[in-house]
C-alpha cells in the first residue's frame, strides 16, 4: 500500500511537471520565428501526448 | 491440447513489464470499478472536445441526447450513442472532402495522413492525425512491445513495410523510437535472403515484428539455408506477430525453432495502433490451448456486440468489436463498428490478475468476407468487380494458400463464356493477362490467374461462395 501511494505520488509529480512544460511550450509556439515555432509545435504535440499518458488513474489522485 | 503448459519449459520467461514500469503496475492494479471510472472521465472529456470541434460527432451527441459533462455512465453512452460504420465515414468524407466533419482538429494541425487500404471496393477511410496523435500512435505500438519484453537499447527488426499511407507503416517506427530500441526497418526493402544476410551481420537481435505470414516465410527461409534460428540469433527474446491467424501447432514449432516466446497483438487504424496484446504471456493459455490478448482499455473503449442484435456478447462468445478512442484527437472514432470478429473473454475469466478484458489469440476474423492478403485487406467483392468487368468471363473461384516455400499465394481460376472459349490461344492469353492486371489494380495484390473449363467451377444457386482460405493448412515447418 505504501509502495502504491509512493508510485501514485511520483506519477502525479511527473504529470504536474509535464503540464508545466506544456504551458511553457504553448509560450514557445507563439514565437515569431516560423521555422522555430513549427518545431515547438512538434515538441508541444509530444508533451501533450505525455500529459495524456500520465493522467492520474484515480479521480482522487491529485491532477495537475 | 497444445501449449506451453505441456512441458515446453525450454522457452525462456520474458521480462517482467509490471516490475519494470510503475505506471503499468498501477494500471494492472486498478479494480474494474476504478478502470471504468477512468474510462468515463476520459470519455466525457473526449466527447466534450468533439461537441465543440466536430459537427459529425456533435450531431450524434445531439441524437443521443448526451451532454458530455453530465454523462453519468458508460452504460448510457453504449445504449444511446449511435454506432458509426465505414459507410458513414465515407459519406462524411464525400460530403466534406478530404477528411469529413469527423476530423475534430483544424486541418492545419493535421501532421500525418493515414488511409485504410481501399480494397473493399467501397472506398478508403481517411484519418488526419495531429502531432499529439503521432506520439500516441507510437505509444500504442511501444506499449504491447514493452509488455512483450522489448527494452531500451534492444535491437529490433521491423519486417512490416514502413511509410506510405497506412497506420501500420508509421506506428512501428514511432513505437521503436519511443521505447529507445535500435531499429532496422527491413520490411519491403529487401528480399528475404537479403534480410537474413543483414540480420546475420547485425548479430544480437532481441525482437522481431512481422505479420504471421512473414514470420513463417523468414523462418522457412532460414531453415532452407541450413540455419537454425535459435543458434543464428541466440539473443532473440520476442517474436511479435499481428494481422493473421495461425494454428497452435505452428506457434509451438516457431517457439521451439527460435527458443523464445511468440507474442501477438490486435491493432487497426481505428485503434490508432494496437488495442490489445498478449502482454508477456505469449500466445498459449496457461492451461494449454489459445492464449489471450488483453485490451488496453484505458486508451480505447471496447465493446464486443452481437453483429445483428448489437447486444453485448457474453464471455466466451464471438462478436463484433466496436471501438471508441479516448485520447486520439484527429479523426477519432466513437462507437465504430470494425467488422472484426473476436472471441471475447471477460476479465473475470481471463485470470490474468488484471481487470482488463481480453480477446482470444490467433482467431480474429471478419464478419464480412474480407481476406487479409500480404498486408492488404481484400474483399471478394473487389475481385468480383475486377473479374466480371470482362464480359468474356463466365465464372471464377479463388483460393488463398501457403506455398511450399511459405509464401501467401492466391490462385484465381477463371472460366470463359462459350463465345470466348472459342477464341484463339493468343487472344485468350491476352485476356487472362488483362484480368490479372485488373485484379491487381483493384486489390493491390498480384494473383495467379489460371484458365479452366466452365464445368470445373461450381454453380451458385444462392450466395456465391467463390473463395477458400487454406493458409492455415500450409503453416508447416
Amino acid at each position: 500500500m505504501e509502495t502504491d501511494r509512493s508510485a501514485a505520488d511520483t506519477a502525479a509529480r511527473e504529470h504536474r511537471i509535464l503540464t508545466r512544460m506544456l504551458a511553457d511550450c504553448d509560450d514557445l509556439c507563439r514565437s515569431g520565428d516560423m521555422l522555430l515555432s513549427a518545431q515547438y509545435r512538434h515538441l508541444r504535440g509530444r508533451i501533450a501526448a505525455l500529459v495524456e499518458l500520465t493522467i492520474p488513474l484515480r479521480e482522487a489522485e491529485p491532477d495537475a | 491440447m497444445i501449449g506451453r503448459a505441456q512441458g515446453r519449459s525450454h522457452v525462456a520467461a520474458p521480462a517482467a513489464p509490471f516490475a519494470d514500469s510503475a505506471r503499468l503496475a498501477q494500471l494492472a492494479a486498478l479494480s474494474r470499478d476504478e478502470l471504468e471510472a477512468l474510462q468515463l472521465r476520459r470519455l466525457r472529456r473526449q466527447l466534450a472536445r468533439l461537441a465543440q470541434s466536430s459537427p459529425y460527432h456533435r450531431r450524434r451527441l445531439e441524437a443521443a441526447r448526451i451532454a458530455p459533462d453530465a454523462l453519468a455512465s458508460l452504460e448510457i453512452f453504449r445504449a444511446r450513442f449511435p454506432l458509426s460504420t465505414k459507410a458513414d465515414f465515407l459519406a462524411d468524407q464525400a460530403e466534406h472532402p478530404p477528411f469529413g466533419q469527423r476530423l475534430g482538429i483544424p486541418r492545419e494541425q493535421v501532421a500525418l495522413v493515414n488511409m485504410t487500404g481501399g480494397t473493399s471496393g467501397q472506398g478508403q477511410e481517411i484519418y488526419g492525425r495531429s502531432q499529439h496523435d503521432i506520439h500516441l500512435q507510437g505509444y500504442l505500438h511501444a506499449l504491447p512491445w514493452f509488455l512483450a519484453g522489448l527494452r531500451p537499447g534492444d535491437v529490433a527488426v521491423n519486417c512490416v513495410p514502413a511509410g506510405g499511407m497506412t497506420t501500420g507503416g508509421w506506428g512501428p517506427g514511432e513505437g521503436l523510437r519511443i521505447v529507445g530500441a535500435t531499429a532496422f526497418h527491413i520490411g519491403g526493402t529487401l528480399s528475404t535472403d537479403a534480410k537474413i544476410d543483414l540480420m546475420l551481420r547485425i548479430g544480437d537481435i532481441h525482437f522481431i515484428y512481422a505479420s504471421t505470414n512473414y514470420l513463417h516465410t523468414l523462418t522457412e527461409a532460414l531453415l532452407r539455408r541450413g540455419l537454425e534460428p535459435r543458434r543464428a540469433f541466440p539473443a532473440m527474446r520476442t517474436l511479435f506477430i499481428a494481422a493473421e491467424g495461425y494454428p497452435l501447432e505452428w506457434a509451438e514449432r516457431i517457439e521451439t525453432l527460435w527458443d523464445c516466446r511468440l507474442q501477438e497483438g490486435y491493432g487497426s487504424t481505428q485503434c490508432a495502433g494496437f488495442g490489445a496484446s498478449t502482454c508477456a504471456d505469449g500466445v498459449f493459455g496457461r492451461a494449454g490451448g489459445r492464449g489471450l490478448m488483453h485490451m488496453f482499455e484505458w486508451e480505447t473503449l471496447f465493446e464486443v456486440v452481437h453483429p445483428t442484435s448489437l447486444e453485448p456478447v457474453s464471455s466466451g462468445e464471438t462478436g463484433e468489436l466496436v471501438v471508441t478512442n479516448l485520447a486520439i484527437e484527429g479523426s477519432p472514432v466513437v462507437r465504430f463498428r470494425t467488422g472484426d470478429a473476436v472471441r471475447f473473454v471477460s476479465h473475470r475469466d481471463a485470470a490474468s490478475g488484471r481487470t482488463w478484458n481480453a480477446i482470444e489469440c490467433g482467431t480474429v476474423g471478419r464478419f464480412d468476407d474480407m481476406l487479409k492478403i500480404r498486408g492488404n485487406n481484400v474483399w471478394p467483392s473487389a475481385v468480383d468487380a475486377a473479374v466480371f468487368s470482362f464480359a468474356e468471363v463466365a465464372e471464377y473461384a479463388g483460393r488463398v494458400y501457403t506455398s511450399p516455400d511459405g509464401k501467401t499465394e492466391v490462385e484465381v481460376r477463371i472460366a470463359f463464356t462459350e463465345g470466348a472459349a472459342s477464341l484463339d490461344e493468343a487472344s485468350r492469353e491476352r485476356l487472362r493477362e488483362a484480368v490479372r492486371g485488373t485484379i491487381k489494380e483493384r486489390t493491390n495484390v498480384w494473383m495467379t490467374v489460371v484458365v479452366c473449363a466452365r464445368d470445373q467451377l461450381p454453380e451458385f444457386n444462392y450466395k456465391a461462395r467463390r473463395w477458400k482460405d487454406e493458409r492455415q493448412q500450409g503453416y508447416r515447418l
